[in-house]
C-alpha cells in the first residue's frame, strides 16, 4: 500500500545546497549539461531564495533537460507534470479512489451492520456512521498526482511542470497557491504543506502569454539557441565519437539553417540526433549524398527540406566554381612562368 | 547599493517594464545573495528577478550600464616603454612643460591620461561630459552616435593627435631615437582609442539614465481606448500592446465564466452508465452532454490601408482568446481571398500579424473586390464554414463598383451559425458615395447580417468581440 504520509522511514539527508555559482556550473557539467552564466545564476538564486523558475524559449533548447540534470546534480528525485489542454486538479493534484472506497464498503458491510446494530433511531445511526467517515476520506483512499507527490515526498524533489503554456488559464491560477506557499488545500483533509520545499521548474514554449501573477512568483530565464561555440561544445560532449572537424562542420550548417526562413528551426536535440546519425553512418565529410540522406533528421517539413537542399547545393556550386577558378589561375600562372 | 537598485527599478518602470513590489523585493534579496563582486552574476540575478518578458530584455541591457557602471574600459598602457632612462627623462620633462601651458583644462586632462597611461575614473569622465559638452541638454530624440560625435568635438578630442605630433617633434629635436619615438606614438594612439571608447560608454550610459528619469508624457489609457484607429501612430501602438493583452485576459475570463455556467447540459444516460460500471453501477459520477459552447470562428479581413490597424487589433484579440474558441480560420481579402491561418499556427500572434501585413498587401490601388473574394472563399474553403461557425467580416464594404455577390453572401449565411459584420466606418457613412473609394455596399450587406458593429476604436472593438461569444 502506498503510504506517502508515512512516518516510519527516517528522513534521508537533505539535498546538498550549492555554495557558489561555479560549483553549480561544474556539477551540472558533470551531468553533461553546459550551463550559461544566466542559467547557473538562476539555479543558484532558486536554491537560495526558494523560488520557482520559469524557463521560456523555443522548443528543444534543453529546458526540460535542465530539470533532469538539476535533479541528478543535487540527488533529488524528479517529478514531472506534463501539461495539456484540459488538465485539471484531479489529474494534477489528487483524486479519490472511488472504486477502492466502494470495494471497502462492500467488504466491511458486516462490520458496518455491527456498528449500526444498537442504534435506535435513524439519526443515531447516521451519527455513528458520520463518526467513522474519516476512514473513507483518509490518505488511504487518496490517489496522489504529481503535484501532491512532490509536496508530500519523503525525499527532496525537483518538480518539473512542463509546457505550462498548453494548460488552460484556470489551471495556471490554481498553481499559484502551490508555487508561492508550497501548500495545497484538499477540502476533506485540510491544508497539506510541503515536507521538503521542492525546487520547481516551469517551462513554456511561448505559444501563449502567461499571466502576470504567475510570472511574478517566478525567476525568469529566457533560453535561446546556443552560439556556434557552445553548440559545438555540446555536440562534442554528447556525441564523443564524432570527429571534431565533422562536428564543427555540422554545427556550422545547423547554425546557418537557423538563419534561413524555415517553418521550424532545428533544435539542439535535433542537432544531436543528426550528429549521432552521422556517427552511425560512419560519415567522413558532409558531402551532398550524406546530406541528402540524413537531413530529414534535422528538418521535419518537406518545404523546409527542399529549401535547405537548394541552399546547400547553391553553396556547393559556388565552392566548386571558386575551386575551378583558382585552379585555372594557378595553371595560367604556371604557364606564364 | 539597495538604493541604487531601487532607482534602477524606477527607471525600468519609466521605460514601460512592469515590475511589481514583490518583484523588487525579490531583486533586492537576489542581489544580496548573488553579491556584487562578480558583475556578470549580479546582472543575471537582477535580470532573472526583474525581467519576465523577452521583449523587455533590450531595455534592461540598455539601462543596466547606466546604473551599475559599464563594462571595464579597455586597459591603457604606460607609454615610453622602449626608451632609455635618459630619453624617458626628456620625455617627462617635455610633457610637463606642455601640460603646464595647455588650455582648456579638459583637454589637458585627456592629454595627460593619454600620455601617462593613467586611467580616468568613470565619475571624472561623466563630470567632464556634463560640464564641458552640450550632451546633457540634448533633446531625447537625438540619435546617440550623433550626440556623441558632437560631444567629442566640443572636447576638442581630435586635437590630441596634433598635440602628440607636437610633442614628438620636440622630442626629436632633443635627440630621442626614432625607434623609441615610433613606439611612443603607437602606444599613445592606442591609449587615445581606449579613451574614446570609455567616453562613448560613459556618454551612452549618461544619456540612457537621463532618458529614463524624464519619461515622455503619455496619453492616459482612457484616451487611448477612445482614440480612433486611423489617428494612431507607432508610439500609441506600443502603449496599447499591454492594454490589449489585459483586455484580452478580461474578455477571456468573462467568456470562460459564461461558458462554465452554461456547461451543465442534459444528463447523458449512456455515458453515465458506462462510467459507473466500475462502481457497481451506482451512479456516482454523473455525466452530462456537453453543449458545444466554444464558437468556431472564420474571420475575413479587408486588407487595405484604411483597415490595417483594426485588422491588427482584431487578430490580436482573437488569437489571444484561443482557449475559449474551438477553432479559428482567418482570411484576408484584397481582390481575392488569402488564407492567413497558417501564419498563426507557427508564431505568436504579434509576430504572425506583422508577417501577414508584410506578405499580403494590395499591389495596386482600387483593387478591393469583396464579391470575388467571397466567391473564391466558397470555392476553395467552403469546408471551414458549418452550422457551428460564426463568420466575422471586417471591412468598410467599399467595393470599387464591383459586384457585391449578395448571392454568395447569402449562401455563406445559410451555411453558418451566424454572420457578423465589423465596420470601422461611422454609421452615417454607410452607403454614402465617397470620392476616395467610391460606393459603399454596406446597406446591401446589412440586412443579411445577424449583427453589425461599428468599430472605430479599441473600446468598441472589445465590445464587438465580446458579443461574438454570447449565444
Amino acid at each position: 500500500m502506498r503510504r506517502f504520509f508515512g512516518r516510519e522511514r527516517s528522513e534521508r539527508k537533505a539535498a546538498n545546497v550549492f555554495d557558489t555559482i561555479e560549483e553549480i556550473r561544474s556539477r551540472l557539467g558533470e551531468q553533461q549539461y553546459i550551463a550559461s552564466d544566466e542559467i547557473a545564476t538562476t539555479v543558484f538564486l532558486a536554491e537560495r531564495l526558494n523560488k520557482p523558475v520559469l524557463a521560456e524559449g523555443p522548443a528543444g533548447v534543453g529546458k526540460t533537460e535542465l530539470a533532469k540534470v538539476w535533479a541528478a546534480a543535487t540527488g533529488r528525485d524528479l517529478i514531472r507534470l506534463q501539461c495539456y489542454e484540459g488538465l485539471d486538479e484531479t489529474k494534477a493534484l489528487y483524486e479519490w479512489e472511488y472504486a477502492k472506497q466502494l470495494l471497502y464498503t462492500q467488504l466491511l458491510r458486516d462490520k458496518l451492520s455491527d456498528l449500526l446494530a444498537g442504534a435506535e433511531t435513524l439519526g443515531q445511526a447516521a451519527d455513528r456512521l458520520a463518526a467513522e467517515e474519516d476512514v473513507f476520506f483518509s490518505d488511504r483512499f487518496l490517489l496522489p498526482r504529481p503535484l501532491l507527490r512532490a509536496l508530500t515526498s519523503e525525499r527532496p524533489v525537483v518538480l518539473l511542470i512542463d509546457e505550462i503554456d498548453r494548460a488552460d488559464a484556470e489551471f495556471e491560477a490554481f498553481l499559484l497557491e502551490v508555487l508561492s506557499d508550497f501548500q495545497v488545500s484538499v477540502p476533506e483533509l485540510g491544508t497539506i504543506k510541503a515536507r521538503h520545499q521542492p525546487m520547481v521548474l516551469l517551462t513554456s514554449n511561448n505559444t501563449r502569454e502567461l499571466s502576470e501573477a504567475l510570472k511574478r512568483r517566478c525567476l525568469y530565464i529566457h533560453i535561446d539557441y546556443p552560439s556556434l561555440d557552445d553548440e559545438e561544445r555540446i555536440v562534442n560532449l554528447k556525441v564523443p565519437g564524432l570527429p571534431p572537424r565533422l562536428a564543427r562542420q555540422a554545427v556550422e550548417l545547423v547554425q546557418r539553417l537557423r538563419t534561413m526562413d524555415l517553418k521550424k528551426y532545428p533544435s539542439i536535440s535535433e542537432t544531436l540526433d543528426w550528429a549521432r546519425a552521422l556517427l552511425e553512418l560512419n560519415a567522413r565529410s558532409l558531402d551532398r549524398h550524406t546530406l541528402d540522406t540524413t537531413m530529414s533528421v534535422l528538418l521535419k517539413y518537406e518545404s523546409d527540406l527542399r529549401k535547405a537542399r537548394r541552399a546547400v547545393a547553391r553553396a556547393d556550386d559556388e565552392r566548386a566554381e571558386r575551386r575551378r577558378r583558382d585552379r585555372d589561375d594557378e595553371f595560367r600562372n604556371f604557364r606564364e612562368n | 547599493m539597495n538604493r541604487r537598485v531601487v532607482e534602477f527599478i524606477t527607471a525600468l518602470r519609466a521605460q514601460g517594464v512592469r515590475i511589481s513590489v514583490a518583484e523588487s523585493i525579490d531583486a533586492l534579496r537576489a542581489a544580496d545573495v548573488a553579491g556584487v563582486t562578480d558583475r556578470k552574476v549580479f546582472r543575471s540575478a537582477l535580470r532573472a528577478t526583474l525581467v519576465k518578458e523577452p521583449q523587455d530584455l533590450p531595455t534592461f541591457d540598455k539601462l543596466f550600464p547606466a546604473y551599475f557602471g559599464s563594462d571595464p574600459p579597455p586597459p591603457m598602457m604606460q607609454p615610453g616603454g622602449g626608451m632609455s632612462d635618459e630619453e624617458r627623462e626628456q620625455f617627462m620633462q617635455q610633457l610637463m612643460e606642455m601640460l603646464r601651458s595647455m588650455t582648456p583644462e579638459q583637454l589637458r586632462q585627456l592629454f595627460e591620461a593619454m600620455m601617462t597611461g593613467q586611467r580616468m575614473s568613470g565619475q571624472q569622465m561623466r563630470q567632464m561630459l556634463d560640464e564641458h559638452t552640450s550632451l546633457s541638454q540634448m533633446p531625447p530624440n537625438v540619435p546617440g552616435s550623433w550626440a556623441l560625435r558632437r560631444a567629442m568635438r566640443e572636447l576638442q578630442f581630435d586635437r590630441l593627435q596634433e598635440l602628440l605630433e607636437e610633442l614628438l617633434e620636440k622630442l626629436r629635436e632633443a635627440g630621442v631615437s626614432e625607434e623609441a619615438l615610433q613606439q611612443l606614438a603607437e602606444e599613445a594612439r592606442q591609449n587615445q582609442q581606449a579613451l574614446a571608447q570609455q567616453l562613448a560608454q560613459e556618454a551612452g550610459a549618461g544619456m540612457a539614465q537621463r532618458e529614463a528619469e524624464q519619461p515622455r508624457p503619455r496619453p492616459s489609457e482612457e484616451e487611448l481606448l477612445d482614440r480612433p484607429f486611423e489617428y494612431m501612430d507607432e508610439e500609441d501602438l506600443a502603449e496599447l500592446r499591454p492594454i490589449v493583452t489585459r483586455l484580452a485576459a478580461q474578455l477571456r475570463s468573462r467568456v470562460a465564466l459564461r461558458q462554465k455556467r452554461a456547461n451543465k447540459g442534459n444528463l447523458d444516460a449512456k455515458s453515465t452508465i458506462r462510467a459507473n460500471m466500475r462502481y457497481g453501477a451506482v451512479p456516482l459520477d454523473i455525466r452530462h452532454r456537453r453543449k458545444h459552447l466554444k464558437p468556431r470562428l472564420v474571420i475575413i479581413c479587408d486588407r487595405s490601408r484604411s483597415t490595417e490597424q483594426v485588422v491588427r487589433f482584431l487578430l490580436q484579440l482573437i488569437y489571444t482568446l484561443q482557449d475559449v474558441v474551438s477553432r479559428t480560420r482567418s482570411f484576408a481579402f484584397i481582390d481575392t481571398i488569402y488564407d492567413i491561418s497558417s501564419y498563426f499556427n507557427e508564431a505568436r500572434p504579434e509576430q504572425a500579424i506583422e508577417q501577414v501585413l508584410q506578405n499580403v498587401y494590395p499591389k495596386r490601388s482600387y483593387s478591393t473586390d469583396l464579391g470575388q473574394s467571397l466567391a473564391d472563399l466558397m470555392r476553395d474553403h467552403a469546408g471551414c464554414i458549418d452550422h457551428r461557425t460564426t463568420v466575422v467580416v471586417l471591412g468598410d464594404a467599399r467595393n470599387n463598383e464591383n459586384d457585391p455577390r449578395l448571392d454568395v453572401f447569402e449562401q455563406i449565411k445559410r451555411r453558418s451559425h451566424k454572420i457578423v459584420w465589423f465596420n470601422p466606418e461611422a454609421p452615417h457613412m454607410w452607403g454614402q458615395y465617397d470620392p476616395g473609394s467610391l460606393s459603399s455596399d454596406m446597406l446591401k450587406y446589412m440586412p443579411l447580417c445577424d449583427s453589425v458593429h461599428h468599430v472605430s476604436n479599441l473600446r468598441q472593438l472589445v465590445a464587438a468581440v465580446d458579443s461574438l461569444f454570447v449565444r
